[in-house]
């Protein structure tokens, strides 16, 4: 059976088998693979590097929407920048009380390829009324765009790639430009195990920019080395601290079923190993 | 000069052939020969069982080379992002490549890290450093210098740490992190004797196993480099009787250590012909003068930045007689060759120059608004798409 290698470290890596390939493509921004896995399902891969598969997508984009959305407690405007394989999406629309949903991605091939490839990821969420589809250079968007978010979610690839300006100070910046007042920012940041540089330089620029932030961290089996983080960065230093009940009230009244979100989960999340603490200055 | 007694039998002595070509494709022509390349390949293979063959792709940068080796199972050794967007475009996997500039921009990590590329070529403290903030996806082969009066192009005085130094820089290397892998030398290009290659292995050797004993790095990985002759001429070894005593000294490295290689010019050399053709001529003191459409500053670019002679024949017979083949630049130094003994040509006579697959359409130029020599290939692989990252 072929064989899909990633490409992500020298001496170290994963290996899957390959049912049956998709699709594959270079684009103008990225190489981009989908094929199917006997045990992860479909896999797509950007650059050779896995970044989403049908079977562990689940833990990563509910901890990066509902955590967030649900520490909020009254968010109506979401952004997303990133994201095109509509994974993302997906979760947040699944919050009856967003009311406008804007998704900044660079590569309109991406989620033409998504919705055909990936349609699990998805489920039709690019059809919602409230979204509105940007195809454009998310930092370039944050930073021209007059509109302001209650949450913003940055789904971006590795920060060696186009997601790279996704992971500087000007975009931590520009994002604070677009948030509401008592907003919330939050960004995938990387396996700390495998990477620490990224975290501990994320942690530098965050905390030159908002009052609170924080990191918070899931373990999605195919980023391998153990569990990733997503930072957080708000001016609203409560968003962090919001009772259990209260995360409980709000899950229920949102009345949504998850498989790897549950406010036990999210309070725990914010619980960090001393390795990280330590790198991050904590 | 320049001309050697024996050639090898090929197509480029018929006149039927080679006019068909010219006829069908223009004059100058550069006709690569796939199937004597994927001989040199396996040849070199043969002469280097265990050896992990990468492609310096600088010799000739040209997709069918890189293709007709792909399918071959080479690898491949790069040295810039140019060099990267042409493996992306052949789906090459960048499992089978390594960065080998020792001096790179960040950008140059990077594009190579996006490709997949993940291992690189070292020689000293400051380019250690650069590799701090990615040393959690890379790992590092150590060049070392080793100089040969013996090589034609000296390849170790611009680049390399000397043979002292290279205990401390695999003990910064720990120091900062950094996983070095192996080592790399480069004894030169077109060696006329092993010795060089040969010593260096054994220095690497004993380097090696310093290493391992004093618990700096384990170098599981040798890179020999290239400098593999091609016979340009009778007096060039054969590859065979070049590799006999590196695999001895190849033999006495641990079992645990990996041998790779950078051909270049011993793949690709004897490839390529050079078809051009007598656009005029003159007598001059006591010479008569042929120019050619192709020169120095085209495809025998060569015979400037590394004084080769080429293997070069003419199509008919007659008496000899000395005569000067001169390129079609305005440039006086634009000389193919100074005193060649050649029946009397006619404008419209071709000239054909064998061996000129390394280094030549790779440094030619376009001086005097003169365009690139064309390249076309015989005996080319299907076009097949395979599946980057996929094997």
């Amino acid at each position: 059976m072929a064989k899909f290698t990633e490409v992500l470290y020298d001496d170290y890596g994963q290996l899957f088998g390959v049912d049956e390939v998709f699709f594959e493509h270079r684009t103008d921004h990225q190489h981009l693979l989908i094929f199917r896995n006997s045990r992860f399902g479909r896999v797509m891969t950007l650059d050779g590097v896995v970044q989403t598969t049908e079977r562990d997508e689940f833990i990563y984009h509910e901890m990066l929407a509902h955590t967030p959305i649900l520490a909020h407690g009254k968010a109506r405007r979401v952004l997303i920048v990133g994201g095109g394989d509509g994974g993302m999406l997906r979760e947040v629309c699944r919050h009856q009380s967003v009311e406008h949903i804007t998704q900044v991605e660079i590569d309109a091939s991406v989620v033409e390829m998504s919705k055909q490839h990936l349609p699990n990821h998805s489920q039709g969420a690019y059809d919602d009324p409230r979204l509105e589809l940007v195809i454009a250079d998310g930092m370039r968007y944050v930073r021209e765009a007059s509109e302001t978010f209650d949450v913003i979610i940055s789904d971006s690839t590795d920060p060696i790639g186009p997601g790279e300006v996704l992971f500087t100070q000007d975009f931590y910046v520009a994002c604070q430009a677009r948030l509401n007042p008592g907003g919330v920012l939050v960004t995938q940041n990387g396996v700390p195990f495998m990477q620490l540089a990224e975290v501990k330089s994320t942690a530098q620029r965050l905390a030159k920019t908002f009052a609170d932030w924080h990191f918070y961290s899931a373990a999605v089996p195919t980023y391998i080395g153990g569990i990733m983080t997503f930072a957080w960065a708000s001016d609203d230093t409560t968003l962090r601290q919001v009772p259990l009940a209260t995360l409980q009230e709000r899950f229920q009244a949102a009345g949504i079923k998850t498989r790897y979100y549950n406010p036990a989960i999210h309070q725990a999340a914010f619980a960090l190993p001393q390795y990280i603490l330590e790198a991050i200055g904590k | 000069m320049g001309v050697v007694t024996e050639l090898r039998p090929d197509r480029f002595n018929d006149p039927g052939f080679v006019n068909d070509l010219l006829r069908q494709h223009g004059s100058p022509l550069l006709v690569l020969d796939c199937e004597r390349l994927r001989e040199a390949y396996r040849n070199l293979c043969a002469s280097l069982p265990g050896v992990t063959l990468h492609y310096a792709i600088k010799a000739l940068p040209d997709p069918t080379v890189v293709a007709t080796l792909a399918a071959e199972g080479a690898c491949f050794d790069i040295a810039t992002s140019g060099e990267i967007a042409m493996l992306q475009s052949l789906y090459v996997n960048p499992r089978n490549t390594i960065h080998t500039h020792p001096i790179k921009r960040d950008r140059d990590i990077r594009d190579a890290l996006r490709f997949g590329c993940t291992t690189f070529v070292v020689d000293n403290s400051d380019e250690l450093l650069k590799f701090v903030r990615y040393r959690g996806r890379v790992a590092l082969l150590l060049r070392v210098c080793f100089r040969s009066k013996d090589a034609k192009i000296d390849l170790s005085k611009k680049f390399g740490c000397p043979l002292e130094e290279a205990a401390n820089l695999l003990e910064q290397a720990k120091t900062l992190g950094l996983n070095v892998k192996g080592l790399s030398f480069h004894v030169g290009s077109q060696c006329s004797s092993p010795t060089a290659h040969v010593n260096a292995i054994r220095s690497c050797n004993a380097l090696i196993r310093k290493a391992y004993s004093e618990d700096l790095a384990h170098l599981g990985i040798l890179d020999i480099g290239g400098g593999f002759p091609a016979a340009y001429d009778a007096n060039t070894p054969a590859i065979e009787a070049y590799c006999a005593p590196l695999r001895e000294a190849l033999s006495e490295l641990p079992a645990w250590v990996e041998t790779i290689a950078e051909p270049g010019r011993a793949l690709v050399a004897d490839s390529m012909t050079c078809l051009s053709t007598v656009i005029g001529r003159a007598r001059r003191s006591d010479r008569i003068w042929y120019y050619l459409d192709e020169g120095v500053y085209g495809a025998f670019s060569g015979q400037l930045y590394e004084q080769l002679q080429y293997p070069l024949t003419v199509l008919k017979e007659g008496p000899l007689q000395p005569s000067v083949l001169a390129g079609p630049t305005c440039d006086s130094i634009d000389i193919v060759a100074e005193s060649i003994e050649l029946p009397e040509l006619e404008i419209g006579d071709v000239i054909v120059g064998r061996m000129m697959g390394a280094y030549t359409a790779a440094t030619a130029s376009e001086f005097n608004s003169i365009p690139r020599t064309p390249i076309i290939a015989l005996d080319a692989p299907e076009p097949q798409q395979q599946v980057a990252y996929i094997a």
